[in-house]
C-alpha cells in the first residue's frame, strides 16, 4: 500500500508543481464546449440533451489528452523503466496511476460542468448533486480503460493517435449510459428513473478497474 | 425479377468480390513469404560454406 | 492444420458449398412474402454475421491463451482471427446496409444490432490498426491479446447498453414468440447450407492465414539464429 501511496503522491506533486495537465485538461475542455455551441447553433444550446451530450464529449477528449500526457512524461525521461525496477507490483503501480488519471479527470470535470452551465443557461441547483455520481462512475471507469491502453499505444509507433481509436469503441456503453443518465438529471428527473443506465456504468467500471488491474502486468512487464 | 433485384445482386456481387480480394491479398503475402524464404535459404547456405560449425539447428514448431 | 492436402480440399468442399448455396438462394427458396426479393439477402448475411462473431470470439480466447502460456502459436491464431473476422465483419454491414436501404429506406439507422456490429468494427479496426503500425515482438503479441480479452469482456455490456438505446432490428431466428421466423422448411434448409458453407470458408481463411502468420515467425527465429551465427563465423578470434 506504500509503493500505491508514493506513486500517486509522486504524481500529484508534479501536478501541482507545474500544473499542466490539469491546465491542459481544462483548456481543451473549454474549446470543445465553445465548439460544440458554435456548431449546434444557438437555438439548440438550451436543450439539456445537448447540454449533456457536450460535456460527455469535453470529458472524452479530455480523458484522452490527460491518459497521453501521463504517460509520455513517465516515458519521456525513461521514468516507466524506473517505476518498473522498483519492487512496486505492476497491479499496485496501475493502481495509482488510475487513481491519479481520475483526479485529473474529475478535476477538469468540475470546470466543463462550470462552463457547461454557463453555456447551455442552465441553473446551479439539485440537479448538479444528481449529475455528481454519474460523472464519478464515468470518469472511474474512462481512467480504468485510459491507463490500461495507454500503457499499450504509449510503447508503440504512432500511439497518440491510436489511443483514441482503441478507447472510445471500447468505451461507448459507459459513454451512451452517460449521456442518457446525465441528460435525465439535468432535466430534474429523479434519481431511480435513471437507475438502469447507473447500473450499466457501475458494471462498467468494476469490469475495466478489475481487468486493468489483472491485465496491466502483462502490458508493462517483460521487458 | 422483382424491383429490388439490383440490391440482390449488389449485395451477394461485393460478397464474393470481397472474398476474392481477400484470397488475392494472401495470395500476395505468400509470395512474398516464399521470397523471403529464399533469402533465409541463400544466407543459410553461405553461411554453411563459410563455416560448418555455424549451421544453425531446426526450428521448433513452437518457437 | 499445417496439412496442406487437407486446406486443399477445405478449398474445394468450400467452393462448392458455395455454389450449392448460392443455387438455393437464387433458384430453390423461395422469397419471403413482405419484403420480397430482397429479403434473399438474409441468407448470406446471417452466415456472415456467425463467422465474424466466431473469429471475434477467438481472438479473446487465443489471447487468453496467450498470456497464459506465453506460445507464439497462439499469436499467430489470434491475428488470423482478428484479420478474417474484420473482413466478414465489413461485408456484414455492407450487405445489411444494402438490405436495409429497400426495406426500411435508409443505408444506415441506429439499431442496436447495428451499432453493436459498428462498435465490434471499431474495436478490432483498432487492433490491426496497432498490429499493422508495430513490429511483431512479443510485446506486441501481449498488447493484442490484452486488447483481445478487452474488447470481447465489453461486448455484453454493449448489447446490453445498446438495446436499452434502440431496437429496430427484425429478431428472425429468435422472435419475440419464441419460435424462428422461417415458416418454410426450404428457408431452413438454405439457411443451413449457407451456414455450413461460410463455417467452411472461414475455417479456410483462419488456417491460410493462420499456416502464413505461423511460417513468418519461425523465419524471424530463423533470421535471428543466422545472423547470431553469421556473427560468430565472421570474428575473427
Amino acid at each position: 500500500m506504500s509503493g500505491f501511496a508514493a506513486v500517486l503522491r509522486k504524481d500529484l506533486r508534479l501536478e501541482l508543481r507545474s500544473g499542466e495537465s490539469t491546465l491542459a485538461l481544462l483548456a481543451l475542455s473549454m474549446l470543445v464546449l465553445v465548439v460544440l455551441v458554435f456548431a449546434l447553433g444557438a437555438a439548440r444550446v438550451r436543450s439539456v440533451d445537448a447540454a449533456a451530450g457536450a460535456l460527455w464529449v469535453a470529458m472524452v477528449f479530455a480523458g484522452m489528452l490527460g491518459a497521453n500526457r501521463a504517460l509520455l512524461a513517465e516515458r519521456d525521461n525513461g521514468a516507466i523503466r524506473g517505476l518498473l525496477l522498483s519492487p512496486l507490483d505492476p497491479s499496485t503501480l496501475y493502481a495509482a496511476k488510475l487513481c491519479a488519471a481520475f483526479i485529473f479527470m474529475a478535476v477538469a470535470e468540475v470546470g466543463a460542468v462550470i462552463l457547461m452551465v454557463l453555456f447551455f443557461n442552465l441553473d446551479f441547483d439539485a440537479s448538479m448533486a444528481r449529475l455528481a455520481p454519474i460523472l464519478v462512475l464515468g470518469a472511474i471507469g474512462f481512467s480504468a480503460l485510459a491507463t490500461l491502453l495507454s500503457a499499450i499505444t504509449g510503447r508503440t509507433r504512432g500511439g497518440d493517435m491510436l489511443l483514441p481509436i482503441l478507447v472510445v469503441p471500447i468505451f461507448v456503453p459507459a459513454l451512451i449510459a452517460g449521456v442518457k443518465a446525465s441528460a435525465a438529471a439535468l432535466s430534474g428527473a429523479p434519481f431511480e428513473s435513471m437507475g438502469d443506465w447507473l447500473k450499466i456504468m457501475i458494471a462498467f467500471d468494476v469490469l475495466f478497474v478489475t481487468a486493468g488491474y489483472l491485465l496491466f502486468e502483462h502490458v508493462v512487464g517483460g521487458d | 425479377m422483382g424491383a429490388h433485384f439490383g440490391y440482390l445482386f449488389a449485395a451477394y456481387s461485393i460478397i464474393f468480390i470481397v472474398i476474392f480480394l481477400y484470397v488475392m491479398l494472401i495470395w500476395r503475402r505468400q509470395a512474398a513469404l516464399d521470397a523471403e524464404l529464399r533469402t533465409l535459404e541463400a544466407r543459410m547456405a553461405a553461411l554453411t560454406e563459410h563455416s560448418a560449425a555455424g549451421r544453425p539447428s531446426e526450428p521448433r514448431s513452437g518457437a | 492444420m499445417n496439412n496442406p492436402t487437407i486446406r486443399n480440399w477445405l478449398g474445394f468442399s468450400t467452393l462448392a458449398l458455395m455454389l450449392v448455396s448460392l443455387f438455393m438462394v437464387f433458384d430453390y427458396v423461395p422469397p419471403d412474402a413482405e419484403m420480397g426479393i430482397a429479403q434473399l439477402i438474409f441468407y448470406f448475411h446471417v452466415p456472415l454475421a456467425w463467422v465474424a462473431f466466431a473469429s471475434f470470439g477467438l481472438v479473446a480466447i487465443a489471447g487468453i491463451f496467450y498470456l497464459w502460456l506465453g506460445d507464439q502459436l497462439w499469436d499467430d491464431l489470434g491475428y488470423a482471427a482478428a484479420e478474417t473476422g474484420m473482413v466478414f465483419c465489413t461485408l456484414v454491414i455492407v450487405t445489411g446496409s444494402i438490405w436495409a436501404k429497400p426495406i426500411w429506406g435508409t443505408w444506415w439507422t441506429w439499431d442496436s444490432r447495428l451499432t453493436m456490429t459498428f462498435i465490434l468494427w471499431l474495436m478490432y479496426g483498432g487492433y490491426l490498426m496497432l498490429r499493422a503500425s508495430a513490429d511483431d515482438t512479443p510485446q506486441v503479441a501481449r498488447f493484442g491479446a490484452v486488447i483481445g480479452i478487452v474488447a470481447a469482456m465489453d461486448v455484453p455490456i454493449v448489447i446490453v447498453s445498446v438495446r436499452m438505446w434502440r431496437t429496430i432490428h427484425p429478431a428472425v431466428l429468435v422472435t419475440k414468440q419464441g419460435t424462428h421466423g422461417l415458416e418454410d422448411p426450404r428457408m431452413v434448409w438454405t439457411l443451413l447450407v449457407s451456414l455450413t458453407a461460410f463455417t467452411l470458408l472461414w475455417a479456410w481463411f483462419l488456417m491460410l492465414r493462420f499456416t502464413q502468420l505461423r511460417t513468418r515467425s519461425r523465419m524471424a527465429w530463423l533470421a535471428g539464429r543466422i545472423a547470431l551465427a553469421t556473427a560468430v563465423a565472421s570474428d575473427p578470434k
